[in-house]
């Protein structure tokens, strides 16, 4: 029971201290300007280009927008913790780890779902892009598989950033691997092939796919398969993240690189 | 006058120096819009399209720049603020624009890096040498850009500093900007009433110069434009500059620590 | 000559707070203060935290506009003067921070004494003298980030001293360093008025201003309740004497029934550690122990002893009451 109290509270306490975001001014440049400006963009470019569709566009960069909150929430989350010298206190503090760090994912999912979301409904608006009534029930479960597995992502990166002293940095660069090899602009079959294998490694990449076959009419049926790849990325990234803590909170305990600011 | 240019070219070198070896502004201002001109550039790829790999590869390689300075800018004071030499800066007999425009003139220098390596990634993982057809032109294209954003970021930074969100602001603006300022998409293709909103923006000039440098065509009008553009900012952060730390003293509303 | 003339000076703050309902609220930090220093003076500001001694001293250095009063710096007004009054002070505070953690201390010095107008061609002679005043020389290349505290504090004082100021302000220069810094730092300031600077010191250790400073003002609230020389403001002090009783375990209204011995004044309890101490105020001349000590019957008590009172005690009972 204790294990679930700490995955709620502890992780909703965690996620407004360390990361201030849900400050109107940090929240609406951060996951409205932001994400509709990205789409934006892209859609743009895709018309000068003449390749694909807005609604292309819309849903990649919504959905790969999703994973700022849950790769900077996650790596700021622990890297909060070490500024405020708190990670320590946490780290010793008797509470299983597992639902302690997935405490702290969950409000970062549902952030990630949220702004998924907006930026949909916004591109729709401003660039008048339709999506068929019987996809967005899909299309929910499809944002929720996509922000939980890139929050697993979120969570290894975290990892990494105990050991890395600024997790602003890698959390930008893996956003960017993102956008470059998960299909988010460019269809996976239009990249060279060893960029394709890459995406297919990488969270978010099944998810749009899916996300775009529900656009184009296709059946919920059809996006089983996508989808459990998803969940199963989303997990293994979310293990390797939590290998990852206790390999460092060990080492660090015999070097002491914990609280090194 | 001697004095006022030696202080200027100390505190800038002082400030490229600082945000050189961060890794936040420097290597990471570079990096960011270098992934964003990569995904542009793999998008027009899809179809062979030569011109528009052109035209995209040009902007891309000035598109940097204005991440360098558009982001960084809107929360320069506020990092003085946090380091607490704001005060020190406000409390000095020199005025805030020769303390701040070395500090945004440094960001341009981190920009003109940028262009450099953006360059240098399009010819080798992208295969595509870009023509230009006047290097000298191109190049002072170049550096008015880097001048004129050094001057709207001045504007930035007294306009931004209220807001304990700077940072926010200006990591908001980092992607209109690129729009705006027509860097890989032709302004023609934006709406219409967007139009009035890249005009204000001194890159946007600075940018159609470049192009005409690349294509032989003469950059001087658009030079000029560049330059009134960024003398405006000027002339409006330097008010403003001056109302901020007036408000400051009266009101202590800088909350200088 | 009079180097710095503050005139009545006030500074009143409205805040308001909360997002949704904004509430105003008026606080006035600084209600009428005056004094003055004379060249080649070190003055010190003594008073509790939010006496008003920062805004006091920001008033001066021409960081905040006063709500009302004067105030001169150096011959200059602060208000309408600013640029001249800026020209010819030194600002230092205490702390971690206020310098560029990725320069080294000579690039900072460099920074700061092209924003402070020292001449390019006598800057490096000035910053040679200067690190070698505060006891840098040979760490100036380093980054400021790999400082300790004390070597950050004496770089703050390098930096406001880098052109040459005839009034320098310390805000609380000493706090956080370790005794040992603590005494150079000490023997620094006690050196700028040698050579003919004036300085307005804040600190919140009682010996430091009494060893240092020529005179004290005590602002407590927004106001100057005490001013003199250190000796002046002991004598100020109602007692002349001060018996301390050390006690192991002793019970407050054991500790408040010695009021009654005569020539008594105050009674005071502090805990040291382990033990209890007694402080008992007196009138000069007057032998309060052996009626104490009967008081006190049974406690365990350990030493007893008397002193003079010090500026701490001047001080406690100036901002206490």
């Amino acid at each position: 029971m204790t294990s679930v109290r700490i995955f709620f509270k502890g992780g909703l306490t965690s996620y407004r201290a360390m990361f201030g975001w849900l400050h109107p001014g940090v929240a609406i440049p951060v996951f409205l300007i932001e994400p509709v400006a990205q789409i934006l963009l892209f859609a743009f470019i895709g018309r000068s280009a003449g390749v694909a569709d807005d609604r292309f566009y819309v849903i990649g960069n919504a959905l790969q927008f999703a994973s700022i909150p849950c790769l900077f929430a996650m790596a700021f989350t622990i890297d909060g913790e070490r500024e405020a010298h708190t990670l320590s206190v946490v780290l010793v503090s008797p509470a299983r780890r597992l639902p302690l760090f997935l405490g702290r994912a969950l409000p970062v999912i549902a952030n990630g779902w949220v702004v998924t979301l907006v930026g949909l409904v916004a591109g729709m608006l401003l660039l008048r892009v339709t999506i068929p009534g019987s996809a967005w029930l899909p299309m929910l479960l499809v944002v929720l598989v996509s922000s939980a597995s890139c929050t697993g992502l979120g969570l290894a990166t975290g990892a990494v950033a105990l050991r890395v002293r600024d997790s602003a940095v890698l959390a930008n660069v893996v956003y960017c691997g993102l956008l470059i090899f998960s299909g988010v602009n460019v269809a996976l079959d239009q990249v060279p092939g060893w960029m394709a294998d890459v995406g297919r490694w990488l969270p978010l990449t099944h998810a749009i796919e899916a996300a775009r076959r529900l656009a184009d009419g296709q059946g919920a049926g059809s996006i089983g398969g996508l989808l459990v790849r998803e969940l199963g990325l989303g997990a293994a990234y979310t293990v390797l993240g939590l290998l990852m803590l206790r390999w460092l909170e060990t080492s660090s305990r015999r070097w002491a690189t914990l609280d090194r600011v | 006058m001697w004095k006022v240019l030696h202080q200027i070219a100390v505190c800038y070198w002082l400030q490229v120096k600082v945000t050189s070896t961060s890794w936040f502004d420097g290597v990471l201002a570079v990096f960011y819009p270098l992934m964003f001109a990569t995904a542009t550039l793999l998008v027009y790829r899809v179809r062979g399209d030569a011109d528009g790999m052109q035209f995209a590869g040009l902007g891309a390689v000035v598109m940097g720049m204005w991440t360098c300075q558009g982001v960084v800018a809107a929360s320069a004071l506020a990092r003085e603020r946090w380091s607490g030499t704001l005060e020190l800066l406000v409390a000095a007999p020199t005025g805030m624009p020769r303390i701040l425009v070395p500090t945004t003139l440094a960001f341009s220098t981190v920009g003109l890096y940028c262009v450099v390596v953006t360059f240098l990634w399009e010819r080798w993982v992208f295969d595509l040498p870009l023509h230009i057809t006047s290097w000298p032109l191109f190049v002072l294209g170049v550096v008015v850009a880097a001048l004129t954003l050094s001057l709207f970021g001045y504007f930035l930074a007294v306009t931004c500093v209220r807001y304990r969100t700077a940072w926010a602001i200006g990591a908001a603006m980092e992607m209109p900007g690129w729009l705006l300022c027509g860097f890989v998409v032709p302004l023609a293709l934006l709406p219409t009433w967007l139009h009035p909103l890249s005009w204000v923006i001194p890159t946007t000039w600075a940018m159609e110069a470049v192009r005409d440098a690349a294509n032989g065509s003469s950059p001087w009008g658009h030079l000029g434009l560049a330059l009134l553009v960024g003398a405006g900012y000027a002339v409006i952060g330097g008010y403003l500059g001056r109302q901020l730390v007036d408000s400051a003293r009266r009101h202590a509303t800088l909350a200088l620590t | 000559m009079t180097a710095v003339d503050v005139s009545d000076l006030q500074r009143t703050f409205r805040t308001s707070t909360g997002v949704f309902r904004r509430t105003r609220k008026e606080v006035q930090a600084v209600r009428g203060v005056s004094f003055a220093i004379e060249k080649g003076e070190l003055f010190g500001l003594l008073g509790p935290n939010g006496a008003g001694k920062t805004t006091t001293i920001k008033m001066l250095i021409t960081l905040l506009l006063p709500t009302a009063g004067s105030a001169r710096v150096a011959g200059f007004d602060v208000v309408k003067d600013v640029r001249e009054v800026r020209r010819r002070i030194g600002y230092v505070f205490g702390g971690d921070r206020g310098l560029y953690e990725r320069l080294s201390a000579l690039d900072n010095l460099k920074y700061f004494s092209e924003l402070y107008g020292v001449a390019p061609r006598e800057q490096a002679k000035r910053i040679g003298e200067l690190l070698e005043l505060v006891g840098l020389t040979g760490r100036e290349k380093e980054r400021v980030e790999g400082y300790s505290r004390g070597m950050r504090q004496r770089l703050h004082i390098a930096r406001g001293l880098l052109h040459d100021p005839e009034v320098v302000f310390l805000d609380e220069p000493s706090i956080g360093i370790d005794p040992v810094g603590a005494r150079e730092l000490r023997a620094t300031i006690a050196s700028l008025t040698a050579v003919g600077k004036t300085v307005l010191l804040t600190t919140h250790y009682m010996f430091e201003a009494d060893e240092l400073c020529d005179r004290i003002a005590v602002i407590r609230s927004g106001e100057i309740v005490a001013e003199g020389t250190p000796a002046q403001l002991k004598e100020r002090v109602s007692t002349a004497r001060v018996v301390e009783i050390e006690t192991y375990g002793v019970e407050q209204h054991v500790v408040d029934g010695l009021g009654v011995v005569g020539g008594v004044r105050t009674v005071g309890l502090e805990e040291r550690g382990h033990l209890q101490v007694v402080v008992l105020q007196c009138e000069p001349d007057a032998e309060v122990a052996r009626e104490a000590l009967a008081l006190l019957g049974d406690v365990r008590v350990g030493r007893v002893t008397h002193r003079e009172p010090t500026l701490e005690d001047a001080y406690i009972e100036l901002v206490g009451s």
